[in-house]
Parts: structure tokens; C-alpha cells; sequence
């Protein structure tokens, strides 16, 4: 039943998600004068932050660490950002939501659809610094696609579940807040959890390490994605699928509860 | 049965309360739990039903606070009744006067877009319709400039012209409008007017001038806090109302 529902909504709905991402990217880039030449310049300034962090204070040294920074970057900022905005999403949409039906979940999509996109631009960045340094390509760089996959839907449940609490917990964003934080120092943004093939050494001993690369989905993803895009290594496939199924069934709850409590959020907010 | 078959909109004992969710904080949950028993519970509407058959114009009235607009939400579909079913038949459905919510950031071109996909047209539709919205909200210019730069009749204009031109089957209407300045107020009654009349559209009104609904409306509901006290025509309902009001 909720399945049906979801994919008739979804493709009723999809025309205004689309076309609203889209509008507020425009009206970002409108509001300010070459406000999008932000979408580099972030990523590109705290990657010098992190360089000055890792290599001269904790005097360590990645190969290839811009790259190796900018793609935990980037990954991280989408999914913290469509997270974080999840929390208040609804009271955000005030003006829509209490004036028409809309599956509330396709707000969440439409963050994915405007942060995403930012994500895209900034890591023509990692395409950049990759030529720059020659990172040699294998046929492994096919595996961003399920990785960028089970990114997507990791996002998507985590966000839909906090966007329903979000509604009723006041303080909510307080702890998210918070709880990213910590996500951004355990995700290894800046450092490497585990040691990848010969040239890159774990800053976490182990067991921990590896425990962190399970537990911690957004860990797993960077990691996967550094390993084959610049090392020429496989994925954790196990994790990685593992990780496809938990985010799918977090969707699946997170649509559900929208779908049973969402007629009482207009009485909330 | 063919009376069953033609209705637009049956609302069978439909309760709608304002109660179990109030917002929480963790913090506060945390420090001073005791203060978290009651929850209030305040019941809007009490088991209301009716039907509206298709193509008729009813009319509800009521004293402020009598559930008249919640119920009007829930035919909206903008929150479900606690108890009870509203069935729509597969019509479409649309509240006109307030508009679909505009995002203030954006061109009143791209809310156009915008309301009307969320009022389920899909990109053709509405480029179609386009022109006759623009032209029919008088904004001539403003039409590309961002939503917040709008006068508030600006806003309610432009609320009103895309609710009216892209006509659903059935349209509800809270309060008859009064929207932007006099000559604007007087085509944009015509133009509910014909959008009213029109024999294949069912709508609702909610209102609180008797004189307007007996011009519009085919049968009127009067509810009084919560529970349907009288239903019938204009002229049986209209002048007890009056009566009770006063």
C-alpha cells in the first residue's frame, strides 16, 4: 500500500521538485553576485584549513591529500547540509503546507535535488586536482555510481525520519547539530580511518578503525570513495550493501511515519 | 443510486481535534518530565456529515470558531479527519482566495510554476494558462521580480489569479474575497462568480455575509461549535442564522 502510494506521489510530485531545486539554486546564484563562485571557493578554503591541520600540525601526509580532502568534503557537506535542513523543513514550508497537500517527503528530495547538485559542481574540483596530479584511473572509478547510490538513499532516510521529529522536538536541532559535529571528526574528512593499499597508513588503530568504517555509514562512503577513485582498490561491497538495505529500510520507515502523522504537522507548526 | 454516483463530495461523521501533538523539547523533557502530563484535547469538529453533488454550490456558515475552516482544510486534504472519511470522488480539488503559498525569494513567474504543480498541472498546463494569469493579476512588470518585493495586494493578486485561472473541479473558498483595489475587487468577484456557475464545478464557501451566500449559493450549512445545526436551503437556513447572530 505505502509502496504504490510512495511511487504515485513520487511521480506526481517530481515535476515540482525538480522545478523548485532548481528555482532555489537560481535564486541563489541571483541574489548575490557571483554567489556560486562559492560552491568552489568553500570547499577550496577548508581544504587549506585541513592541510594546515594535517600536515603541520598532526604532521602527516596523505597522497594526493587535496583530492583526498576534497571528496570527504564534498560528500560530507551534502549529507550534513540536507540533514541539518531536514530538521525544520516543514516549519520552513510553512507557507505551502498549510495550504495545499504535499507528501512531505518530497521536500526532502528537493534538498537532495539543490544540494546535490552543489556537490556535482564542487567536485569538478576533484576532477581538477586529480588531472593536476595524474591520479592514475582503473576501471574501479565505475563504483562511484553505487556508492554515489547508497549515498543517496542513506541521506534520504536519515533526513525523513529527523524531518518528522524535527516537527515536534523543539530543541531537536540543538542535537543535531552536535551529533554532525562529532559525524565530521569520526567520518575522517581530513585524515584516513584505515590504511589504504601501501601509501596511506590508518590514523585509528584498529579494532576501532575498521569498526568505525561499519558502523559509521558516512565513513564508509568516503573511504569507498577515496579507495576507487584514487588508490584503484574495490569497495567494501559487503558494507556497502549492507548499508543500501539499512538506508532503504530507514526510507521505508521514514515515508511511512511522514505518511501517517504528516495531516498533523499543520496542527503543530 | 444515481444520487450516490453524482455526488462530488461525501463527508460521512467526520471528527477532526486539536490535541495530541504538542511540541517537546528534550532539554526540558530531560529536566522537568512532570511537566509533560496533560495534553489538552480540543475537538474542532464533532461528527459532521454531508454530501455535496456535483455541480452545486454550498454555502457553510457559523459563528468564529465553529470549525468552518478546519473542516474546509480537511476537505483540502491538507490535514485528515481523526474519525470519519472524506471521499472526493477523484475530483481535483483546490482552496482559492489564499493562494498555494509562494516562496518570497522567487519571481512571481517561477511561483506560478511553482502553485500550479503543486496543484497537481503538470508543465504544459500551466504554460498555457501562463499568459491569462499574468495578464489577469495586473502586475505587469513585477511578474519577474522576486515575491518579497510585492505590496501585499500585489500578493493577494497574484494568489488569487493563479487559484482562479487553473481551474480545478472542485473549489473551496474561504471567506468571499476581497482582495486588491476596488476595480480588481469587482473583476475578481466576477470572475468567482463565473467560476462558481459554472455547471460542472462543485464548490464550497465559507462565509460569514448572508447576503453573499444567498446570491451564490444552492443549499447552505450551518454549523455552530463543531456539529451541523441546520441544513437546507438559503431561505430556510439563511434568515434562523440571522436570527440566532443577532
Amino acid at each position: 500500500m505505502t509502496k504504490m502510494r510512495f511511487f504515485k506521489d513520487f511521480k506526481r510530485f517530481f515535476n515540482y521538485v525538480v522545478f523548485a531545486s532548481k528555482a532555489e539554486l537560481n535564486s541563489e546564484v541571483a541574489d548575490s553576485f557571483l554567489s556560486w563562485l562559492w560552491w568552489f571557493l568553500d570547499p577550496l578554503l577548508y581544504m587549506l584549513v585541513y592541510s594546515f591541520i594535517a600536515v603541520v600540525v598532526f604532521k602527516s601526509g596523505v597522497q594526493y591529500f587535496p583530492v583526498f580532502v576534497f571528496l570527504g568534503l564534498n560528500t560530507w557537506t551534502f549529507f550534513s547540509k540536507t540533514v541539518k535542513s531536514s530538521v525544520k523543513l516543514v516549519s520552513a514550508k510553512k507557507n505551502i503546507v498549510t495550504k495545499v497537500y504535499v507528501p512531505k517527503f518530497m521536500f526532502v528530495f528537493e534538498k537532495i535535488g539543490v544540494y546535490g547538485f552543489k556537490m556535482i559542481i564542487s567536485n569538478l574540483l576533484v576532477v581538477i586536482t586529480m588531472i593536476g596530479y595524474k591520479v592514475p584511473l582503473t576501471w574501479r572509478v565505475l563504483w562511484i555510481i553505487p556508492i554515489t547510490i547508497v549515498l543517496v538513499v542513506v541521506t534520504f532516510g536519515i533526513s525523513t525520519i529527523i524531518m518528522h521529529f524535527g516537527v515536534f522536538v523543539e530543541d531537536l536541532l540543538n542535537v543535531i547539530t552536535v551529533v554532525l559535529q562529532l559525524g565530521f571528526y569520526l567520518s575522517g574528512i581530513f585524515y584516513s580511518i584505515e590504511s589504504i593499499g601501501k601509501n596511506i597508513k590508518g590514523r585509528v588503530p584498529d579494532p576501532y578503525g575498521t569498526l568505525l568504517v561499519k558502523l559509521n555509514p558516512m565513513a564508509l562512503l568516503i573511504t569507498d570513495l577515496r579507495r576507487v577513485l584514487l588508490y584503484g582498490e574495490n569497495p567494501h561491497w559487503v558494507m556497502l550493501i549492507a548499508w543500501f538495505v539499512a538506508g532503504l529500510l530507514m526510507s521505508f520507515v521514514g515515508v511511512q511515519i511522514i505518511y501517517k502523522f504528516e495531516n498533523s504537522y499543520v496542527k503543530v507548526i | 443510486m444515481s444520487d450516490v454516483m453524482d455526488n462530488a463530495i461525501t463527508v460521512s461523521d467526520v471528527k477532526i481535534r486539536y490535541r495530541m501533538f504538542k511540541k517537546i523539547s528534550l532539554l526540558k523533557t530531560l529536566l522537568a518530565p512532570y511537566k509533560y502530563k496533560k495534553t489538552e484535547l480540543f475537538e474542532a469538529v464533532k461528527g459532521v456529515s454531508f454530501e455535496v453533488p456535483k455541480g452545486q454550490i454550498l454555502g457553510i456558515v457559523g459563528k468564529n470558531g465553529s470549525g468552518k475552516s478546519t473542516l474546509l482544510k480537511a476537505i483540502a486534504g491538507i490535514f485528515s479527519p481523526d474519525e470519519g472519511k472524506i471521499d472526493l470522488h477523484g475530483h481535483s480539488v483546490s482552496l482559492l482566495s489564499i493562494g498555494v503559498g509562494f516562496q518570497p525569494k522567487l519571481s512571481g513567474r517561477e511561483n506560478i510554476y511553482l502553485s500550479g504543480l503543486l496543484l497537481g498541472f503538470n508543465r504544459d498546463q500551466i504554460n498555457e494558462k501562463l499568459d491569462e494569469i499574468i495578464e489577469f493579476s495586473e502586475l505587469g512588470d513585477f511578474i519577474d521580480r522576486p515575491v518579497k518585493t510585492y505590496s501585499s495586494g500585489m500578493y493577494s493578486k497574484l494568489a488569487f489569479s493563479i487559484t482562479a485561472i487553473l481551474e480545478t473541479e472542485i473549489m473551496l473558498i474561504d471567506e468571499v474575497l476581497s482582495v486588491g483595489d476596488a476595480k480588481f475587487k469587482k473583476k475578481s468577484y466576477e470572475k468567482m462568480r463565473s467560476l462558481i456557475t459554472n455547471a460542472d464545478r462543485t464548490v464550497v464557501i465559507v462565509s460569514h455575509s448572508s447576503e453573499t451566500l444567498s446570491q451564490l449559493c444552492d443549499t447552505i450549512l450551518w454549523l455552530h461549535e463543531g456539529e451541523i445545526k441546520m441544513q437546507g436551503s438559503c431561505d430556510e437556513v439563511l434568515p434562523k442564522y440571522e436570527e440566532f447572530m443577532s
